[in-house]
């Protein structure tokens, strides 16, 4: 299998936007592309990562209208779709493009535009994910799934509201340093929580889960320009290239009653397992990790599942300071999805496009120093379909 | 249309017809066995609440302030998710299952699981 | 009476007696202390100075708000419309949001309208509540007759309060059906959606005395720029 290098990132600013779909993903694209110095290469594929433009935006085929606003004819094209995942999944699929040799360079683009419809209308489109018979019929919507799992989870392994409101606080403090960062609000633990106030600034969403549990609703796009490892050697290149070292997948059951054992994301666990075996690294050797903090709680259970903390004990590792900005694994430096928002189909993306910028030592204010190992994780379903990353920097031999 | 409301419906698992595997929802195999004959049995019956929440994120369908929903552990080991309809809900409490209306769309009422404490009556109590 | 206190009397009749707002303080998920005080007539220059640059904002209804709460809050300047109150939230002093209405008779209150300037923070709730704790709580009315611009927002405090439907009462703010929110509801609503510490802390009143226009660029930029907080799209800027 070809190794695959990331050649360019790019990505829009998160949050709420006047653009169209085309413009937002057009905007990555072009970003990620003037990033990759390609030289007089092109483009021989092209992914696009989308949940709901058929029915938000609808409009069917992007990854071709994508082609046509970019003027990348002939090159080949697809949409993927996989619920929050299509993101990481679109670069799986690039990925194996490359490493099976259809492709030289591939553009994958990862885009959602959910401020088309209303909340109510977006907060059931993401419920559609849910069974039909099993869940939605019964008023099941993501946060419901959530708070569920919360619940147990909590109770289980003894984390508290607290704990959860610290994964919010790091995240926004984080995103404050991002300038794509969806959310710019510093938020503090008297506001959301301990305040008498704090039940109107941070009402209920799916108890135990509360506003500030919650990503936000957003429209964004993020952009990589994929390549394999010959095609960049032979290109003018810095000393040091950003390569996709492994990447894993695992599934679970639909209906999140019908787990083996609902409180473990075993999903996330095989998923993890399987980029880190492909990676030929553990999670010891990570040094930043983009985890899908759809709900604060999943960032706690994620980092346990990946591995990198023993089960029931990543909220220690939180309250510890071991995930923040200055710790030994800093988690979610983005702003994560709470922080940075959540475009659906662009989120896969926009985690690699943070891990490639930190390895790069390009992530200005919220860069993790030393950066040479990223891995990240995006959460399709309510973890019935896991894709995990994980990216290394390596140095280029010259000549 | 007003005649469309659907008279109680039974929600029903699916029991294998090679190992009886009750499975809820439907596979199209097996997820024991492999087999891919079914019979319908109906879920219903008392068990454990695992986990519940009160959901204000609620889609148009629901004009109300909040919905409590919960998976319920049946004895028999078969999970399910329907609303809880418990004043008082919490985490290992005994419940038992009821069809009732779960939302109502444009073609009338939908019904499904739903989920209400035990009562324990005098003549369950001991006296002895 | 001279002939013009006589002419003006006829557009101004006596108004009802309406004790003040006490201020209250609110701490906000930020960390950052917003006043809840009363706005006087001679503030009011300095609001519409606020609002001025909302008033050719399409999104979220922003225009039709600011325009209307333009006319009210110069009509309560100058007397033209009666009983009527402004509340305002203020950020160290900088206007946050707000809110009005007036009084129909003693027992009936008729909310106008609810103006978000600092967005993500549930500036807009907090205030909205204050409005009905003014209009039940100090002013000892019965009820409050609403409607808004905005569906979205309107529908949210239609069922959170929740309010009832006054139908056959037609609101002022284009006639059309009245929402009501009664004194039972606010009571049981009340722990829930109001809060707010008194006795406000001396240094903070005086910080809040002088209203502060958010850099005039600032309110537009902020609009534009600065999103919510969280997932909270049900939130309208204006209601």
């Amino acid at each position: 299998m070809r190794p695959v290098a990331i050649l360019g990132a790019g990505m829009t600013k998160f949050g709420r936007s006047d653009s169209t779909l085309a413009d937002l993903m057009s905007e990555a694209s072009v970003a990620a592309l003037r990033d990759a110095t390609m030289g007089n290469r092109s483009v021989d594929a092209v992914v696009v990562a989308n949940m709901g433009a058929a029915r938000i935006n609808r409009q069917t085929a992007i990854a071709s209208a994508l082609v046509d606003r970019l003027n990348l004819f002939p090159a080949a094209a697809e949409t993927v779709e996989n619920g929050p995942a299509s993101g990481a999944s679109a670069v799986k699929v690039g990925v194996q493009a490359i490493a099976a040799g259809m492709a030289d360079i591939v553009l994958v683009t990862g885009v959602e535009k959910m401020r088309a419809v209303n909340n109510l209308e977006a907060t059931d489109f993401v419920a559609s994910l849910s069974h039909p018979e099993a869940e939605y019929v019964y008023g099941v919507t993501l946060p419901s799934l959530a708070g569920m799992f919360a619940r147990l989870y909590m109770s289980r392994y003894g984390l508290t509201r607290r704990h959860l409101a610290m994964v919010s606080i790091k995240n926004h403090a984080n995103a404050m340093r991002n300038p794509y960062a969806h959310i710019h609000q510093e938020i503090t633990m008297e506001g959301i929580l301990d305040a008498p106030e704090a039940r109107v600034n941070n009402p209920p969403i799916a108890e135990p889960l509360h506003l500030y549990d919650c990503c936000p609703v957003s429209d964004g796009a993020a952009s990589l320009v994929l390549a394999s490892l010959d095609v960049v050697q032979h290109l003018d290149r810095p000393d040091s290239v950003v390569m996709i070292a492994g990447i894993g997948q695992a599934t679970d059951t639909h209906a999140v009653h019908e787990r083996s054992e609902p409180t473990e994301l075993s999903a996330v666990r095989l998923a993890a397992d399987q980029a880190f075996d492909r990676a030929g690294v553990g999670p010891g050797e990570i040094d930043v990790a983009e985890l899908h903090d759809a709900f604060t709680v999943l960032e706690i259970a994620e980092s346990e599942a990946a591995g990198f903390f023993p089960r029931g004990e990543g909220h220690v590792a939180l309250e510890q300071g071991v995930t923040s900005l200055g710790g030994a694994l800093p988690i979610n430096p983005s702003g994560g999805l709470k922080g940075r928002g959540h475009p659906v189909g662009a989120t896969g993306v926009a985690q690699l496009v943070e891990l490639t910028w930190q390895l790069r030592g390009d992530a200005g204010a919220r860069q993790v120093a030393g950066a040479g190992n990223g891995f990240a994780c995006n959460f399709g379903g309510f973890g019935n379909n896991v894709v995990a990353t994980v990216l290394r920097s390596e140095r280029r031999d010259h000549g | 249309m007003a005649d469309q409301i659907q008279g109680p419906a039974i929600v029903t698992g699916s029991r294998c017809r090679s190992c009886s595997t009750v499975s809820y929802p439907q596979h199209a195999l097996c997820p024991v066995c492999g087999h891919d004959g079914f019979d319908p049995v109906p879920i219903a019956g008392a068990g454990n609440v695992l986990t519940y929440t009160d959901l204000y994120a609620l889609s148009l369908a629901y004009a109300q302030r909040y919905l409590r929903l919960a998976i319920v552990q049946l004895d028999g080991g078969l999970r399910v998710t329907g609303q809880l309809l418990d004043p008082d809900p919490q985490m290992g409490k005994r419940v038992k299952t009821k069809i009732g209306v779960i939302r109502e769309s444009e073609g009338g009422k939908v019904y499904g699981l739903q989920f209400v404490p035990v009562q324990t009556s005098v003549s369950d109590v001991d006296p002895g | 009476m001279t002939s013009s206190d006589a002419l003006e009397a006829l557009l101004r009749p006596p108004a009802m007696d309406m004790p003040p707002y006490p201020p209250k303080a609110i701490t906000l998920a930020s960390g950052e202390t917003m006043v809840v005080r009363q706005v006087a007539r001679d503030e009011v220059p300095i609001l519409l100075e606020a609002i001025r640059p909302l008033l050719q904002m399409e999104r979220d209804y922003y225009d039709i708000v600011s325009a209307r709460l333009y006319g009210e809050l110069l009509a309560y300047k100058r007397y033209r419309v009666l009983d009527e109150y402004c509340l305002a939230g203020l950020i160290n002093g900088e206007l946050a949001g707000v809110v009005n209405g007036r009084l129909v008779d003693a027992k009936v209150g008729m909310s106008y309208h609810t103006l978000t300037l600092r967005r993500g923070l549930r500036v807009g709730s907090h205030l909205f509540a204050a409005k009905m704790e003014y209009h039940i709580d100090i002013l000892g009315q019965e009820e409050v007759l609403i409607v808004a611009e905005s569906p979205i927002g309107f529908r949210r405090w239609m069922i959170e309060y929740p309010l009832d439907k006054k139908h056959e009462v037609q609101h002022e703010l284009g006639g059309v059906p009245s929402w009501v929110l009664t004194v039972d509801t606010y009571r049981k609503a009340k722990p829930r959606l109001c809060a707010g510490r008194r006795p406000v802390p001396e240094e903070l009143l005086e910080e809040a005395r002088v209203i502060r226009v958010p850099e005039g660029e600032t309110a537009v930029v902020q609009f534009y720029g600065k999103e919510e907080a969280a997932d909270d799209g049900l939130q309208g800027g204006a209601e």
